[in-house]
């Protein structure tokens, strides 16, 4: 670790390496999480900006055409029902994971490095689930009865269908992005707090000190706000297990070769957590080079984010092996024709796309030169990333396209509607990542003081501390 | 019909378009400015605005057409998308508003004869095809034809109908169709045109008739369309008794000129085959298609289909052929063989029987070539077959074979007491004996390059196009100072005409026409003419020296002038049977000229060399006249599953040699000329050889074809090539010696069926006699399942289908039926090919076993199984589609919100989905054709079929008022009224004793993808062949 | 609840260290006086001893809520597949127990969630824009570094005295605010 504060970094005693460079009282730690909300937008942040409004009018123009001519305007097809928008709607969900998984599971297993990252993790799963909310309500023929899928009484008296998976989807998204947003709110209230005391003119006073509901760090309150939090941690992880169960039931309880399969759910999870902390790394490291936040988001944090990549790819390439080794074993023919004509048809340079970026390219993290080192971590994320939507590429639309009756084996060719939604989503989700970067606390500012003060006491008793560091 | 811009009908006389003064409203006719108010002048005023403001009315509803509507959208423009832009910022729900737009409608005021609003009325009529008649009922909705369907009655078809039928209600209503009598001032300088009226060209006949009359009407020429009318007979007799050196011609491309000169050959008299399949125990079809469901063959296919019905009843077709027909496709075995090669087959036949079968013994064939050991394998086996089945067999040629070979089967036939059982010869019951362009082109050049002929009328269907490339058919035309073409479309023929009359649709015009075996049937218009059409018959009618008649009052008069006393009451009985009694020829049983035919077999046959071309039909254009017929274009070729387009196809072996694939497009000289086309290659043709579909690469596109997204598709793309640009009237049905190489080009092809094969899963069943016998393949595929949940027990009715595959000859008749029957939306050629997104509810799945040149194919009719654990429905999030307590799969259209899960989790992939507003850009005219007891479907929904669930409730309601239950065989579907074969049935599993209870228990039964144990309501019988062992 | 009629006066208090703070509050507490409040940045480790608060009553908030979602979502898709309107949906039971258990379960969370955030806003009584500790300009810095202690003094009391007794405790500064009462 070259790191010029190392000697003087403020020590966890149980860890080796520091998880805060540099020693800092609360005022001063304050003064540097919020330096990057009152100092001028960088010119990197404008151009980034810039470049996310233009992805983000691609997704309006998209939207318009869809909406104004219909679904035939995508390149789904008979037998292709669902194709490029059910993809992009999953691989959305599915980055979303690893923000609720940092703050609420590390949270309850009292990882201390998660302080840091949490906020903007969830920060991340909120904009992601937003992103992906937007293609199941898009996608649908008549996307002006989508209210129909809801329970509520109707003059046809009719009610949803409570046996299809699609709308246990409805209750379990819905839920996720409640959830999570309060979770998130929640989180942001006292540092909102502080960002109303620290700011200096009236109106940011005026618009933080309504977003912190007139927080006070009130003992009381702390009182309930802690174990509030500790509830909704607690709350959260069973639900971002369940959400993705519940998308991937949308495919094992159908009955297309491909698609039913038992290992979906926690495979799919495995999933999630895989490309959403991939996403969170690939927007870590710009972030805490122009936010000023390189003390707080250390290499250490970066590192075990790798390792949970590397752990969470290779249960995704566990999926993989068990459904082919089903596929073969159970000896049903669609089901094994369907698998070997993802390794060799038409769509084979997905299929091997998604392995080589899913199964191969995580090993590199057994060596810690490439867990910690700034570029390759950035561009192994972002392979991450493509190889998990090449993966929902190969489930859904493959198995679409090769199911039971050879007279509808059909091609399936995306429209640029397709790839303007995909492009679109991506440039609104960089959109709110920027605004977010840029107006709110993008670190949990009062945990990382908490976390702080504990570490500064944990170093007063030198015997606890063998790098005896000035205090 | 919201905005019908048409007037009822009233079946009965009314005076013909131009004859009358124009009352109050329309505008007056003789205008060539003004658009005439689609022929008929009684005040059927749409409303009060035109009754008390015609003016201002008539600019409004000056066009027939919405403005542009004959433009090719173009993508999306600025204002339109700035529109759009606004709209789906505001609430989605206006999007929704869209869809209902508010038009107001008015009722009956006068209701006429025997009309209730809302009930179907039922009229039988005819049409015919090449001058062959066939019998339809029509159904009537509110006066508007939607539906078309065989006349139960007629001899011949028994109700049963092909895809041309199905389809005559859209190309009745089809907006390409001419509208305006056309003048060019003159044939040379063909530039400036003038609309003009049917009026003034009859005053401009009857004028000149008196002239042409003084010299006996030396240049009065007529080239007809070939014509059965016994009325139309009458009148042509007139007109020659007018204009006594007058001349009548009858052109048909596709025509039976071969198999009329064989019977000459054979028998010394012309005469024309039929066939009665149910009598045949082996049948050889030598380049023959018998099934194609032409109105001539329906009867016997509907024979064949008998016998295919029971495995004690099964019979054997061999099919010598040399492209892959239908029939091909359904025989038990199958021999491929070059056009040319047939003769040489023939002949060794007609010697191996020789030795066996008296009355050949005289004949000496030599086959003109070495028979390859196969083929004489063949000929010693079928002749075997033949000769053990002494007037209980068969041999039938094709149309496009040389007279001598048809003579030679008729040599076989009679020898085997065949004729008169399975051979039906009746005389040539048109009026003219031949219609091949070879019989009248020669002299009619002569008399025209001499200026003999002062004028040229026209019926025959536009000759101009649908003639060889060698005839300058138009050079013709043009030399003829007056030419008249009366044509359903102002086509290529009309452009050369000086005159351009648009015919009278079938369903418009009053006359009668003949079948096969002469049985007559009236023709009554369903509709009154939508566009100031005329019949040939008022044509002819012109050059008599008598004052106008109206057609009904001409064919009352003619067959009055027949019947005599008590016509009155026959007329009545005629118009409600649809048949006209005592018209039937009797068969005759000619005995064998023997003579005649040693001669025509001394001369030894022509050999092919080299790439040999046929030009057959298209199973969906036939000569090209339906290329404007939507429905037909994206009917999948029964073969080859191609739509919009045609293609060159062969063997995939030839393919290979040629290093050309599927799409690829190839450059086919001969005689001279060049035609590049796409290849298409197919199992089972013969090698070195070329089928071309003849009737494409006209200049018409099918409108009212939905824009299919904003990335700016074309309307529609697929018109395919000109196959008559490589015919010499030499050789109309086959040539060889033609070059063929690779112009490097592709061409995309929209076919709907990609992979021809099972891919080695049990989808559907085929195997032979022996084999089913010693252990059936289907025991695996039919019977319950174990299965968690209890099923659900039906009271009541439980509606079931049965499919017989080994009836099934993949004709589609039924797939066009559906169309017509569920107002199903044409998508176009761009759809189909870029997104497979046709919306047939009924599609037959072809698959193609075993060898790749000696293929099996199996044809599997697929649409909803109305399966009892419907694996769609648990899917839907909205209960948008369930079971019915009769066990319907049903689709609440206005519930589906369109997730087109149901679609991912049919099996069976039947289920379709309104990806665009099909309906959306349908212009009124085509709308007329709309069943008003079926829904049409908005943008967003998932559609399939519901076994017609609107005809069984309008049969329920009819047993109800009569307190009954529901009769066997009282609720029949389209599907399965359409089909030639009767292999569909339709009824409740709840009664004993309905035919589709006994099939769901025969021993061919089995479930398509029985064992996902979707306890599928449709049933298949498998395909069981019976193959000469000799042969296997 | 803290708005009274009559204004009353406020004692806010900066402490240097997070310990002298919870000492200060305590000794306070165990001085007579009941409205004593700290505002710190962060939690505080045993903050709820030294104000002497009970257990929070979150949980239970929780608990009723999980409960009364999970019921109402199990009810719901019975009366509504099973009940109200059954139908044979690919001859599946119209209402079938395994396939209740997503909705259920997300049921259960959502209203759980729910009750948990409000439930903390109205114990804590938010939002609330005003509080009189505010007036105090310095009061800021607690949110972002001080240690500060309230004190919402009883009728009558005497402000100096009281301040003066918090200084001795080693408040590093005190301030006296009033109350507004509008």
């Amino acid at each position: 670790m070259a790191d010029p504060h190392a000697a003087t970094a403020a020590m966890d005693p149980l860890e080796p390496v520091p998880l805060i460079i540099g020693q800092y009282t609360d005022a001063t730690l304050t003064q540097s999480l919020f330096g990057h909300v009152w100092a001028k937008p960088t010119k990197g942040w404008l151009i980034m900006f810039a470049l996310s409004l233009m992805g983000t009018g691609i997704l309006g123009i998209s939207v318009v055409i869809t909406l104004g001519w219909g679904i035939g305007t995508w390149g789904n097809t008979i037998p292709m029902g669902w194709a490029w928008g059910i993809v992009n709607f999953v691989w959305w969900v599915g980055i979303g994971h690893a923000g609720t998984l940092i703050s609420a599971i590390l949270f309850l297993f009292q990882q201390k490095w998660r302080t840091a990252i949490n906020r903007f993790a969830e920060a991340m799963t909120i904009f992601a689930v937003m992103c992906a909310g937007l293609f199941p309500a898009l996608h649908t023929g008549r996307p002006w009865f989508d209210y129909f899928l809801f329970p509520y009484p109707s003059d046809t008296l009719l009610w949803p269908q409570f046996k299809s998976p699609l709308t246990w989807d409805v209750f379990a998204v819905s839920t996720y992005f409640t959830v999570s947003l309060l979770f998130w709110y929640l989180g942001l209230i006292p540092d909102f707090a502080a960002l109303r005391d620290a700011s200096t003119n009236k109106a940011r006073r005026l618009v933080y000190g309504m977003l912190s509901l007139g927080w006070r760090g009130s003992g009381r309150h702390w009182n309930d706000y802690k174990s509030a939090y500790l509830l909704l941690a607690g709350l959260a992880t069973p639900l971002v297990l369940s959400v993705h169960t519940i998308v991937s039931f949308d495919f094992a309880v159908s009955l297309l070769p491909g698609w039913h399969t038992t290992i979906f759910p926690p495979y799919f999870v495995a999933g999630a957590v895989f490309s959403g902390f991939a996403m969170v790394v690939t927007w870590l490291v710009p972030a805490r080079q122009f936010c000023g936040l390189k003390h707080v988001i250390t290499l250490r944090h970066l590192e075990n984010m790798n390792k949970i990549i590397m752990l969470t790819g290779m249960l995704v390439a566990y999926g993989y092996m068990m459904e082919h080794f089903i596929a073969w074993y159970s000896g049903n023919v669609p089901e094994w024709d369907q698998f070997y004509d993802r390794a060799t048809g038409n769509f084979r340079a997905i299929y091997w796309t998604m392995m080589f970026c899913n199964v191969v390219l995580p090993q590199v993290y057994w060596f810690k030169k490439a867990r910690t080192s700034i570029p390759i971590m950035f561009v192994v994320s972002i392979l991450v990333n493509v190889g998990m939507w090449s993966e929902r590429f190969v489930i859904f639309v493959i198995s679409l396209h090769h199911s039971f009756l050879p007279s509808m084996f059909k091609d399936y060719v995306p429209t640029l509607v397709d790839v303007g939604l995909l492009v679109g989503t991506i440039g609104m989700f960089s959109m709110l990542m920027l605004l977010f970067l840029k107006f709110f606390p993008a670190i949990a500012v009062s945990e990382v003081k908490e976390l702080n003060h504990e570490l500064a006491h944990a170093h007063v008793r030198p015997e606890a501390n063998p790098r005896q560091s000035g205090a | 019909m919201s905005d019908s811009r048409f007037p009822l009908p009233v079946l009965g006389d009314e005076k013909s378009s131009a004859s009358v003064e124009p009352e109050v409203v329309s505008a007056p006719q003789s205008e060539a400015t003004t658009v005439p108010d689609h022929g008929y002048h009684k005040s059927y005023w749409r409303s009060l605005e035109q009754k008390l403001n015609p003016e201002k009315y008539k600019s409004l509803n000056a066009r027939e057409f919405p403005p542009n509507y004959f433009d090719v959208p173009k993508g999306v423009d600025r204002r339109e998308f700035i529109g759009l832009l606004g709209a789906s910022m505001a609430l989605a729900g206006l999007t929704a508003c869209s869809e209902k737009p508010v038009e107001p409608i008015l009722a009956y005021t006068k209701n006429p004869e025997h009309m209730v609003v809302g009930d179907p009325l039922h009229y039988a009529t005819a049409w015919s095809l090449r001058g062959v008649g066939t019998g339809l009922l029509v159904t009537a909705r509110e006066g508007r034809p939607v539906k078309v369907e065989g006349n139960p009655e007629h001899p011949v078809n028994k109700g049963s109908t092909g895809a041309y039928d199905q389809a005559l209600t859209i190309s009745l209503y089809d907006p390409k169709r001419g509208q305006h009598v056309r003048r060019t001032a003159s044939a040379t300088k063909p530039g400036d045109i003038v609309t003009a009226s049917w009026r003034t060209l009859r005053e401009q006949l009857v004028t000149q008739g008196a002239e042409w009359a003084k010299d006996g009407g030396e240049g009065l020429r007529f080239l007809m369309e070939p014509s059965s009318s016994p009325s139309g007979g009458d009148l042509r007799e007139k007109v020659l008794k007018r204009f006594p050196k007058a001349k009548f011609y009858a052109h048909a491309q596709l025509n039976h000129d071969n198999a009329i000169q064989g019977a000459e050959l054979a028998f010394g008299t012309a005469l024309h085959p039929s066939y009665a399949l149910e009598d045949a125990d082996v049948v050889v079809a030598l380049d023959a298609d018998l099934l194609e469901p032409l109105p001539e063959n329906l009867g016997a296919t509907r024979g064949w289909g008998e016998r295919r019905s029971e495995l004690s009843k099964l019979n054997r077709v061999y099919a010598i052929e040399s492209r892959l027909s239908i029939t091909g496709a359904s025989a038990d075995q199958r021999l491929r063989l070059k056009p040319s090669e047939i003769e040489g087959f023939a002949r060794a036949l007609l010697a191996e029987l020789g030795g066996s079968v008296a009355g050949l013994n005289g004949l000496s064939a030599q086959p003109g070539r070495t028979l390859s050991d196969t083929e004489q394998k063949w000929v010693k086996a079928i002749a075997r077959d033949l000769a053990g089945k002494p007037s209980r067999s068969l041999v039938a040629v094709g149309e496009t074979q040389p007279p001598v070979v048809h003579a030679i089967a008729y040599a076989i036939n009679s020898a085997l007491g065949n004729v008169g059982t399975t051979l039906q010869l009746h005389p040539v019951l048109t009026h003219e004996k031949y219609s091949s362009v070879g019989t009248w082109y020669p002299e009619l050049k002569e008399d025209v390059d001499a200026g003999k002929v002062k004028a040229l009328v026209i019926t025959a269907w536009n000759p101009v196009y649908a003639s060889p490339f060698d005839l300058d058919v138009a050079g013709l035309i043009k030399k003829v100072p007056l030419s008249i073409y009366l044509g359903s479309h102002d086509d290529e023929t009309a452009k050369v005409a000086t005159w351009y009359l648009p015919a009278q649709h079938t369903l418009e015009t009053w006359g009668d026409t003949r079948a096969v075996d002469g049985t007559a049937s009236i023709i009554q218009p369903l509709i009154r003419p939508l566009f100031d059409g005329q019949s040939e018959h008022d044509l002819l009618s012109a050059f008599l020296d008598a004052p106008e008649q109206t057609a009904y009052d001409r064919l009352r008069a003619f067959w009055s002038g027949k019947v005599g006393l008590g016509f009155d009451a026959k007329w009545e009985t005629w118009l409600s049977t649809g048949l006209i009694d005592g018209q039937t020829v009797p068969a005759q049983r000619p005995a064998l000229n023997a003579r005649g035919l040693s001669q025509a077999l001394a001369t030894a046959p022509a050999q092919g060399s080299g790439v040999e071309l046929a030009f057959v039909p298209d199973y969906r254009v036939f000569d090209g006249r339906f290329a404007n017929v939507t429905w037909l274009q994206e009917m999948p070729d029964p073969i080859t599953k191609l739509t919009w387009d045609n293609a060159a196809m062969m063997s995939p072996g030839m393919a290979k040699k040629l290093g050309v694939d599927r799409e690829s497009v190839i450059a086919i000289s001969v005689n001279g000329q060049t035609l590049e086309a796409p290849v298409l290659p197919v199992p089972g043709y013969a090698d070195d050889f070329i089928a071309l579909p003849v009737g494409y690469g006209r200049e018409l596109f099918p409108s009212g074809l939905p824009l299919g997204g904003v990335l700016g598709n074309p309307v529609n793309g697929g018109t395919g090539f000109n196959a008559y640009a490589l015919q010499t009237s030499a050789a109309l049905g086959f040539v060889s010696g033609a070059q063929v190489k690779a112009a490097g080009k592709t061409y995309d092809l929209a076919l709907t069926q990609d992979h021809w094969t099972m891919e080695g899963r049990e989808v559907s069943f085929s195997q032979t006699l022996a084999e089913f016998k010693k252990e059936p393949a289907v025991e695996e595929s039919r019977g319950p399942l174990p299965t968690l949940l209890a099923p659900v027990v039906y009271e009541g009715y439980q509606w079931a289908m049965g499919v017989d595959t080994n009836r099934c000859t993949g004709c589609s008749a039924c797939v066009v039926a559906c169309v017509a029957e569920n107002n199903i939306p044409v998508v176009g050629k761009h759809q189909i090919h870029r997104f497979n997104r046709e919306m047939h509810w009924m599609r037959i799945d072809r698959y193609f076993a075993g060898d790749e040149n000696e293929p099996e194919v199996i044809n599997q009719p697929m649409m909803c199984q109305h399966c009892e654990a419907a694996p769609c429905e648990y899917v839907c999030p909205v209960n948008a589609t369930t079971t019915s307590d009769e066990g319907l799969n049903e689709m609440v259209y206005n519930r589906c919100i369109g997730t087109r899960y149901c679609s991912n989790n049919c099996p069976y992939k039947v289920r379709r989905f309104n990806y665009l507003h099909w309906n959306g850009e349908k212009p009124a005219l085509e709308q007329m054709a709309m069943n008003p007891d079926v829904t049409v479907r908005a943008r967003g929904v998932m559609e399939k079929c519901t076994y017609c669930v609107q005809r069984i409730e309008r049969t329920r309601i009819k047993a109800r008022t009569e307190g009954r239950p529901i009769k066997e065989g009282e609720i029949v579907t389209a599907c399965q009224q359409a089909c030639p074969t009767h292999a569909i049935s339709f009824g409740t599993l709840s009664d004993q004793n309905s035919e589709t209870l006994a099939w769901h228990k025969d021993e061919r039964r089995y479930d398509v993808l029985h064992e996902l144990n979707t306890r599928p309501r449709t049933a298949y019988l498998m395909r069981v062949t019976n193959p000469n062992p000799e042969l296997a | 609840m803290e708005t009274a009629i009559v204004p009353r006066n406020w004692i806010v208090a900066e402490f240097p260290t997070p310990a002298g703070l919870l000492e200060a509050a305590q000794t306070l507490r165990e001085g007579g006086l009941t409205d004593i409040d700290t505002h710190t940045p962060y939690p505080l480790h045993g903050a709820e001893k030294f104000l002497g608060l009970k257990r929070s009553r979150v949980p239970l908030i929780a608990l009723i809520g999980g409960i009364v979602g999970g019921v109402s979502g199990l009810v719901m898709q019975w009366w509504m597949n099973g009940y109200d309107w059954p139908l044979n949906i690919g001859n599946r039971p119209p209402f079938s127990a395994p396939a209740a258990i997503p909705i259920t379960f997300e049921c259960t969370v959502l209203f759980a969630a729910l009750s948990i955030f409000f439930g903390t806003l109205a114990l804590s009584g938010f939002p609330r824009p005003y509080h009189p500790a505010f007036d105090a300009e310095e009061f800021r810095s607690h949110s972002t570094h001080g240690f500060w202690l309230s004190i919402a003094l009883p009728e009558g009391s005497d402000a100096q005295n009281a301040s003066g007794k918090v200084s001795e405790l080693g408040a590093s500064l005190v301030k006296v605010v009033q109350e507004q009462v509008e």
